[in-house]
């Protein structure tokens, strides 16, 4: 986009956030794990979601929260830009950001929160996240939930594993998952996380 | 290419070719940031857009409104220099063809000529952005065409 068109875009969307008629942020980030696509609407951040744009159940799910008017407004996404550099450069360990779980289920919200207490460099797994959530036995639904969570990385999804000691799944890939495992530096079994169980 | 969802979408897939429309027709950087904003901002706050497949036609009425607007409540002298910055490279059309065009012509069918021969819509579209029939968008096209002709001779 040339100059002219950056300078117009700025001040359209400056007015369009005084008007109120903004009410999601977005703006497309660089990591180590390619492209993430960040909201941030007014209860905090929405969505991190890995590549340069996101789904259309992602942006269905967030209009039908807050609207149409999701607008590119690196005011909004910038602060969670900030803390995401420093967390792939080893120097941030928490997250000192407001997320927004409101459009998501009772029982989503239920497991995203006991997966954002579990600290860097740990894991756990998927049952201890569904006992934590009240259900024990749900750990195939807190797998779906995970596999669904819309903030990954600011809430560590890839910090929960299968009991059986194998990787799990997750929304970026697997290598993005172990990208983290060992970004944070945690308890690495002898020759990496298996991503199936060894017969 | 699916219904826009968002006012960004909307945004992002048509931000480029409304700006060159209205730096054609109002041939001045200021005027045509006015006008790209002034779009914009209508289109959000009415929201939704008309009909499904439409908004770009939608978006262009908005647009020659606003220029049209723009001239009722000031004439100005086009500047050269920011015609270049929309200059064409389609249909033959050069930048003295798009310099004369805004010189000559009266609104509507500077409008005209600009969407069909710069901006490339089809006749159908340039007759919904300029809410007229495309018999109507042909005939405008055309004396436009002859005058910018008669004029350059």
């Amino acid at each position: 986009m040339n100059e002219l068109m950056v300078d117009a875009r700025e001040r359209l969307v400056a007015r369009a956030r005084r008007e109120g008629l903004e009410t999601v942020g977005y703006g497309v980030v660089d990591s180590p794990l390619g492209p993430l696509w960040i909201a941030v609407g007014p209860k905090g951040l929405l969505a991190i979601h890995y590549g340069g744009e996101p789904s259309a159940h992602e942006l269905e799910r967030i209009v039908r929260a807050y609207g149409p008017g999701l607008l590119p407004d690196a005011r909004r996404s910038d602060p969670v830009a900030r803390e995401l550099d420093q967390y792939f450069a080893g120097r941030r360990k928490s997250f000192d950001l407001a997320v927004d779980l409101s459009p998501l289920t009772e029982f989503q919200r239920r497991i995203l929160s006991a997966t954002a207490k579990v600290a860097y460099g740990d894991v756990t797994t998927y049952s201890r996240v569904a006992a934590k959530a009240g259900n024990q036995k749900a750990s195939r639904a807190a797998g779906a939930a995970l596999g669904a969570n819309p903030i990954p990385i600011v809430v560590p999804c890839h910090r929960i594993v299968a009991t059986d000691g194998t990787l799990g799944g997750y929304a970026g890939g697997l290598d993005a998952k172990r990208h983290l495992l060992a970004l944070e530096g945690g308890a690495v079994p002898p020759g990496g996380w298996p991503t199936k169980r060894a017969m | 290419m699916a219904e826009p969802l968002t006012f960004g979408e909307l945004l992002e897939r048509h931000e480029r070719e409304i700006f060159a429309y209205a730096l054609r027709l109002t041939g001045d950087r200021d005027d045509a940031d006015d006008v790209y904003q002034e779009t914009f901002l209508a289109a959000f706050r009415g929201w939704p857009p008309p009909r499904r497949g439409q908004e770009r036609a939608w978006l262009y009425r908005i647009a020659t409104n606003k220029v049209i607007d723009r001239a009722r409540r000031a004439k100005r002298l086009v500047r050269i220099d920011d015609l270049r910055l929309a200059a064409p490279e389609r249909d033959g059309v050069s930048l003295a063809d798009l310099a004369t065009a805004v010189k000559v012509l009266p609104d509507g069918q500077r409008a005209a000529f600009v969407l069909r021969k710069l901006q490339g819509l089809e006749y159908a579209e340039v007759a919904r952005a300029l809410e007229c029939s495309e018999e109507a968008a042909r005939a405008r096209v055309a004396e436009a065409m002859k005058k910018v002709r008669e004029a350059m001779r």
